[in-house]
């Protein structure tokens, strides 16, 4: 049987994979500027060659998590602070100061102190960086959210994931650059705008990769053609499209979209390739948690991400169902859901990474949009906590940050970033500088204006993670 | 930094008076003094040191280390000159800001910001609450109902407002979150208290006059920039070959022109700039066989004479203004159900060639054009031009949401509007303004204020209408008469739906009655099991089966009456509020709560001259200030209006404006490629009324437009997202032409992908945010972020993947099929002839045609060895070559050719 990978090895004047690179490189024409997703040199030595978030959207509450704080046990049930009091979001549930109910407890040879609630994070807890003054400036997960994505509260400006790609390019051309793995049972809050390229060119979009049935769009038909039809069609359409290229010589554009049928095929076969979990170890599927019903979702997630980055896939995000971490109300139960479902991929994910010796070359970042307030939302039996835009933890991991480090510090109550603060654009300037960029130095022009990541806010990058 | 030990700062004297105002006053003044305020900043009392400037504080009393001041002289950043302090004056100035207790003054403003944003949802213009109005000192010192005054100079812990406050009664805690305000934090309620205690001190301020014969904000020199200026009227010599009009005169100056293009190519291209859309073959071979030597002439007429013209160019429009159907900024991502309206307006603008000075004025104060709150009963035009006003309610806005409605992102929405303003219309991004002098124009941060100003009075941050109605108990007060929505309930069209609905909605009403008498028994058995005061009715549903069935029964018939009822004929539009629009300040690095000084309504001073400036003339029914501004730019000598205009309409035709950064005629933006042909253009365009159609026909019929394509001639390019999807459509046969109305629903499919089952144009389905239609996302339908003044280009392989392998193409090459069948018959080199006629208007050449039946006989075979494997009830032969015919019309979507204009 012939295969469509053959098809195109014969056809008249077909492109292999390296014209076709440098076929994009190319200045396609002066009038409008083409971009395209070839690889880019940064402007230093990168330290990561790829990131992948673990993005978890709800505001994971760091006081019952990475943020051990006993003065809450000695304040438990006092009333807030004026200032704590005027950020609350549902005024008429707020309680008073609540302790967490977990214990924690040192692991590792850094002895950094977690929760009872991650087991499997504090086996791995030498190779990550938490930084626990993370603040942001509003609390409602909208505008969060499209603040840590695109550094503003509004849905107007392109996500981190395509400046990223805008900057480096890809070192895949047969997938998608920078992926998106939501999950099936929900997408996260803001949706795809999460994703989006604002006014950057949509070819730095993030695309949606399904962990279930087929992972791209139109990657194949609802219903497949005999298969001599479709290689019919392609080859009809070469000749008709060949033939308008040579009434318009020197026309880049045309040649573009010539190779892109052809990209398009090849991404046909590497695609469900890169994808298809059942090629490993029943090892390593354990490890994720493939097994395991609560973990097996984002534990397949997790795995899929490490496929990508192998093949050079610049950026994998990767989310959770809806928001679960956005505990109102039975925080206990909501987090004892929310750990069991992430907590072990996320740290078998490190430990894969590290075992293949991707881990140097690999960000790994978990966090969401904002934390958790100390004080009781609707006291009682049933009592959850608020959002806590003010102060919350985020970790990183691999790609050049110092493991088993902490950085930052909220106040006594876990409240506010007291010490250290770390800005959602210093978090922002953090990640492309450990990708060899500098957040002053990545611009896109726009109508006469010079745009960044970090806009023209202060932003810093955290050196004292960095190793 | 200058770090010094400890000890020898203390020896170093730090008195204010004696050791750090001589320095300021020897070193500082000649920029700094009270009178000269560069930067705003005074160094000549504590006070104004502590004030700041315009963007803020200088010092932090007590932390040298974090004030700027200390910063910009230490590193000898300041003063400007060589006199740079000595390390013994900057020492002083060190010890004074450690030592330094007194914090900085408070003023009215700063409580008026405050007080603002916290209490004048209840006490201010829309309502006062107890007979309290908190906006003025004076009207504080009036107090409310009781006549007692509520701030009591020099006694905060007297003071009503103060003890309230500190009860933490006010606001009230349970109206907080549904009026989207917090109680005051230490810091604001410290501040309020102080002001009170130095003796409740008035600002008696005047708001900040500009005038525009003598504008010291803006250099002589800035208003010598090209585009400041009124365009001048080139002459242009007569017209000689191969030039045909003026615009090619001025075209040849700068390079030569290509030879035309063939007829066919020409009316191809004529059609989708005008239409969007290709000609059918019955047009093609009429025009081929038509022998007037004015007939591309004829056709252009006949084109612009089109409906179809309209819905083309409407979308240009509505991408340069930020058209939607919904609201974004956030998932909820709220629709627009009556944006439509707006949608139609601008389509039947265009088709009815409206004069642009017009249908701006429309749109920027349709309402202010007549007093629409006296007129009783409004005629269709005073509903278009309420409609009219949908201009100005297009940007992003989740303030619907109460989580997202607090005087940030109120001002955010309004921020995006002027956006939308300064780059479709004005041409300049006055966006960057908000928070800082613009860097590279001179534009001030006050004139950004001033344009802020101009829409207070309909877009009021403190009387805040909701996006959505009716809204459900969601986001600020709202019920109806406080909503965005103009209600023209004395209009027939109102009348009949209330009537229509008034017998549904009491049958609802009483549904909703059963359900609660059913739950009754349950109640008080849950009260009394459970031994609790209240219970929810979610709570029962979730405890008791049966009555979990009954309800949901009942919900079942209520949902069915509720989809029965007829939408109300709402109009989403922008009015004035009535009187006493807020006042409008300067907000220092943008940030609501640090208020600068009071501006009143203007245009930005750069583009304003004596004779054509802003002038606000109040009118009885409305503060008339968007009227004042659409007479400002309509002006017919104003810089930017015209040339931004025919700059749109030439980067529509040409693929590429003459001004290659069409929302940014500024500094930073290109410089015209041909200056004098953009300002002969504007010159025309302004004088001949404002006539679109005319710059159509004038620019579709220069020997420029007729050049034929590559090299310096015309470009060739892709068609936009909505002429693929039109397109296949059309060449399908299946393109419903019906006009305005609904926008059509879309239909997200399980793998994610958007699509929709109407069969009309794109711009009359609707466009979600947060679910573009997956095709028109892939070709670059824009995202409104808040507004798109030239689409992206982009080529990707999902374009390839979506045309291959998605349904729109697949299903409608068959349509395309049948439909060529039908017209022509069995013979196979007809019925190509016919398929390149519909796809790309023309005849194939020899070896296409034998290439195209070849690929069909092969791919007729292929489907008859596939059917016959399957045995269909189908005759198998003529549904081979049906679909063999399919096949060569779904390659011809996919081809280059029917996708780009020659």
């Amino acid at each position: 049987m012939r295969t469509r990978r053959d098809f195109f090895s014969r056809m008249g004047d077909g492109l292999t994979g390296a014209a076709l690179a440098s076929l994009f490189a190319e200045d396609l024409g002066a009038k409008q500027a083409l971009y395209d997703l070839t690889p880019k040199k940064p402007h230093q030595t990168p330290r990561a060659k790829s990131v992948i978030q673990l993005f978890m959207n709800g505001g994971p509450s760091q006081v019952d998590l990475f943020d051990h704080k006993p003065a809450l046990a000695k304040y438990a049930g006092q009333p807030p602070s004026r200032d704590l009091a005027a950020e609350v979001r549902a005024v008429r549930e707020t309680g008073g100061l609540m302790p967490s109910p977990y214990k924690f407890s040192k692991h590792g040879q850094s002895g950094i102190e977690l929760s009872e609630m991650l087991p499997h994070l504090a086996k791995v807890v030498d190779n990550i960086a938490i930084v626990r003054s993370m603040f942001t400036t509003h609390l409602a997960h909208e505008a969060a959210l499209f603040l840590m994505h695109g550094g503003r509260i509004l849905p107007t400006r392109p996500s981190l994931g395509s400046w990223i790609v805008y900057g480096l390019g890809s070192e895949n051309q047969n997938l998608p650059a920078y992926v998106v793995l939501d999950d099936p049972k929900g997408p996260p809050i803001n949706f795809i705008q999460n994703w989006q390229t604002g006014w950057l060119p949509a070819v730095f979009q993030g695309t949606r990769v399904r962990s279930e049935g087929s992972p791209i769009l139109n990657l194949h038909a609802k219903q497949e053609y005999p298969g001599g039809i479709v290689d019919l069609s392609r080859s009809l359409l070469h000749r008709m499209d060949a033939g308008h290229r040579d009434r318009h010589p020197g026309n880049a554009e045309l040649e573009a979209r010539i190779a892109n049928y052809e990209l398009a095929a090849r991404m046909q076969l590497e695609a469900t390739d890169a994808l298809d979990i059942s090629k490993e170890s029943e090892a390593t599927k354990n490890a994720y948690g493939l097994s395991d019903e609560r973990t097996a979702s984002y534990g397949k997630r997790c795995l899929m991400a490490r496929r990508l980055v192998e093949r050079g896939v610049r950026l994998v995000q990767v989310y959770i169902e809806g928001q679960i971490w956005d505990n109102h109300n039975k925080i206990r139960q909501g987090l004892e859901y929310a750990c069991g479902k992430t907590d072990q991929p996320a740290a078998a994910l490190i430990q894969d990474l590290k075992d293949r010796g991707l881990l140097d070359s690999t960000l790994v970042i978990w966090g969401g949009e904002f934390g958790r307030l100390p004080i009781a939302q609707d006291p009682g039996p049933n009592a959850g906590r608020d959002h806590g835009p003010s102060g919350f933890s985020i970790w990183m991991s691999g790609g050049g940050i110092k493991g088993g480090t902490t950085y930052g510090s909220t106040d006594e109550i876990g409240y506010r970033a007291a010490e250290n603060k770390v800005s959602v654009h210093d978090f922002h300037a953090t990640v492309l500088h450990m990708l060899g960029m500098n957040h002053r130095d990545l611009v896109f022009e726009r109508e006469g204006r010079q745009e960044r990541i970090t806009d023209e806010f202060p932003a810093r990058v955290l050196s004292e993670i960095i190793g | 930094m200058l770090m010094l030990p400890v000890a020898f700062l203390l020896m170093v004297a730090g008195s204010f008076e004696s050791d750090v105002l001589p320095v300021f006053r020897a070193k500082c003044f000649a920029c700094h003094s009270a009178k000269l305020r560069s930067g705003g900043l005074s160094l000549e009392s504590r006070d104004d040191i502590l004030r700041g400037g315009k963007s803020g504080g200088v010092i932090v009393p007590g932390k040298p280390v974090d004030s700027l001041l200390l910063t910009l002289v230490a590193t000898g950043k300041m003063p400007m000159g060589a006199a740079k302090l000595s390390v013994s004056e900057t020492a002083a100035i060190r010890t004074w800001i450690e030592r330094e207790d007194r914090k900085a003054p408070v003023s009215e403003r700063d409580v008026t910001a405050i007080l603002s944003a916290k209490c004048w949802v209840c006490h201010g213009r829309r309502e006062t609450m107890a007979g309290l109005d908190l906006r003025t000192r004076e009207s504080m010192l009036r107090g409310g109902k009781s006549g007692r005054p509520v701030i009591a100079s020099g006694k905060p812990e007297d003071s009503l407002l103060i003890r309230r406050i500190v009860a933490q009664e006010m606001p009230p805690p349970k109206l907080q979150e549904q009026y989207s305000v917090r109680g005051l934090t230490d810091d604001e309620l410290a501040k309020v208290r102080q002001w009170i205690l130095d003796g409740v001190r008035p600002d008696n301020e005047k708001p900040l006059e500009v005038s525009a014969a003598d504008d010291t904000a803006i250099k002589p020199k800035d208003r010598e920039f090209w585009s400041f200026r009124t365009p001048v009227r080139p002459a242009v010599t007569p017209p000689r070959f191969p030039a045909r009009n003026a615009i090619d005169v001025l075209t040849l100056e700068k390079k030569p022109l290509a030879p035309e293009a063939n007829d066919l190519t020409l009316m191809r291209r004529a059609y989708f700039d005008l239409t969007g859309l290709p000609p059918s073959p019955e047009e093609v071979e009429a025009f081929r066989a038509d022998r007037d030597p004015a007939r591309y002439e004829r056709l252009i007429d006949r084109l612009l004479e089109s409906p179809r013209y309209g819905e083309r160019w409407a979308r240009h429009w509505l991408d340069a203004v930020g058209y939607t159907d919904s609201e974004g900024g956030n998932s909820g991502d709220q629709l627009r159900p009556h944006a439509w309206r707006y949608r139609d307006y601008v389509i039947r603008s265009f088709n009815a060639n409206k004069p642009y000075d017009r249908f701006l004025t429309e749109q920027l104060a349709g309402d202010e054009l007549f007093d629409y709150r006296a007129a009783r009963n409004l005629t269709p035009d005073q509903i278009e031009l309420m409609a009219a006003t949908g201009f100005w309610r297009t940007a992003p806005d989740a303030t619907y949401s109460t989580e997202q409605n607090f005087i940030p992102e109120r001002m955010d929405v309004i921020a995006g509007q002027l956006e939308v303003l300064g780059s479709a219309v004005i041409g300049l991004s006055v966006g960057c303004a908000r928070c800082h002098d613009h860097k590279y124009d001179p534009i001030p941060t006050r004139d950004y204020y001033r344009l802020v100003s101009i829409l207070t009075p309909s877009y009021d941050p403190y009387h805040w209408l909701p996006p959505t109605f009716p809204c459900g108990g969601v986001g600020a007060k709202c019920d109806e008469n406080n909503t965005r929505y103009f209600l023209p309930k004395a209009t027939p069209q109102w009348q009949e739906t209330v009537a229509f609905n008034g017998p549904a909605l009491r049958r609802v009403e009483e549904l909703q009655k059963q359900i609660e008498q059913k739950a009754a028994p349950y109640r008080e058995k849950y009260l009394a099991e459970k031994n609790v005061k209240e219970v929810k009715l979610a709570e029962l549903e979730a405890t008791y089966e049966p009555f979990k069935k009954e309800k949901s029964s009942i919900d079942e018939q209520i949902r069915k009456e509720k989809a029965a009822l007829k939408p109300l004929p709402l109009v989403r539009a922008l009015f004035d509020l009535g009187p006493q629009p807020p006042p409008t300040r300067i907000l220092m690095r943008g940030d609501a709560t640090t208020p600068g000084a009071l501006v009143s309504p203007g245009a930005p001073s750069i583009l304003n001259a004596p004779g054509r400036d802003y002038r606000l003339e109040p009118l009885s029914h409305s503060s008339g200030r968007r009227l004042a501004l659409a007479k400002w730019l309509t002006h017919p000598e104003h810089p930017l209006t015209a040339r931004v205009a025919v700059n749109r309409i030439w980067l529509h035709h040409f693929g590429s404006g003459l001004v290659s950064t069409p929302g940014n005629f500024g500094r930073m933006g290109a410089a015209p490629a041909n200056q004098k042909l953009l300002d002969w253009l504007a010159t025309e365009f302004a004088g001949s009324g404002w006539d679109v159609k005319a710059m159509h026909r004038l620019v579709m019929t220069s020997a420029t437009y007729r050049q034929q394509s590559g090299g310096d001639g015309f470009t060739l390019r892709r068609i936009d997202a909505e002429s693929v999807r039109d397109s296949i459509l059309k060449v399908a046969a299946r393109l419903d032409t019906k006009a305005f109305g609904p926008a059509d629903p879309i239909k997200p499919q399980p793998d994610g992908e958007v699509t929709t089952e109407s069969l009309r144009r794109s711009v009359y389905v609707t466009h979600r945010r947060t679910q573009p239609i997956s095709l028109l996302e892939t070709f670059d339908q824009p995202f409104m972020n808040p507004n798109c003044v030239q689409r992206g280009l982009s080529v990707v392989s999902s374009q390839a993947l979506h045309l291959m392998n998605g349904d729109l193409a697949r299903d409608n090459a068959r349509f395309m099929a049948g439909r060529i069948i039908d017209a022509v018959g069995d013979d196979p080199g007809t019925q190509v002839e016919r398929a390149y006629l519909l796809a790309l208007a023309r005849n194939p050449t020899a070896d296409e045609l034998r290439a195209a039946m070849f690929a069909m006989e092969a791919a007729g075979r292929e489907w008859a060895g596939d059917l016959e494997k399957k045995q269909p009830a189908e005759p198998l032969k003529s549904r081979s070559r049906w679909l063999g015919l399919a096949t060569v019309c779904h390659t011809l979507m996919n081809s280059a050719e029917f996708l780009y204009i020659d």
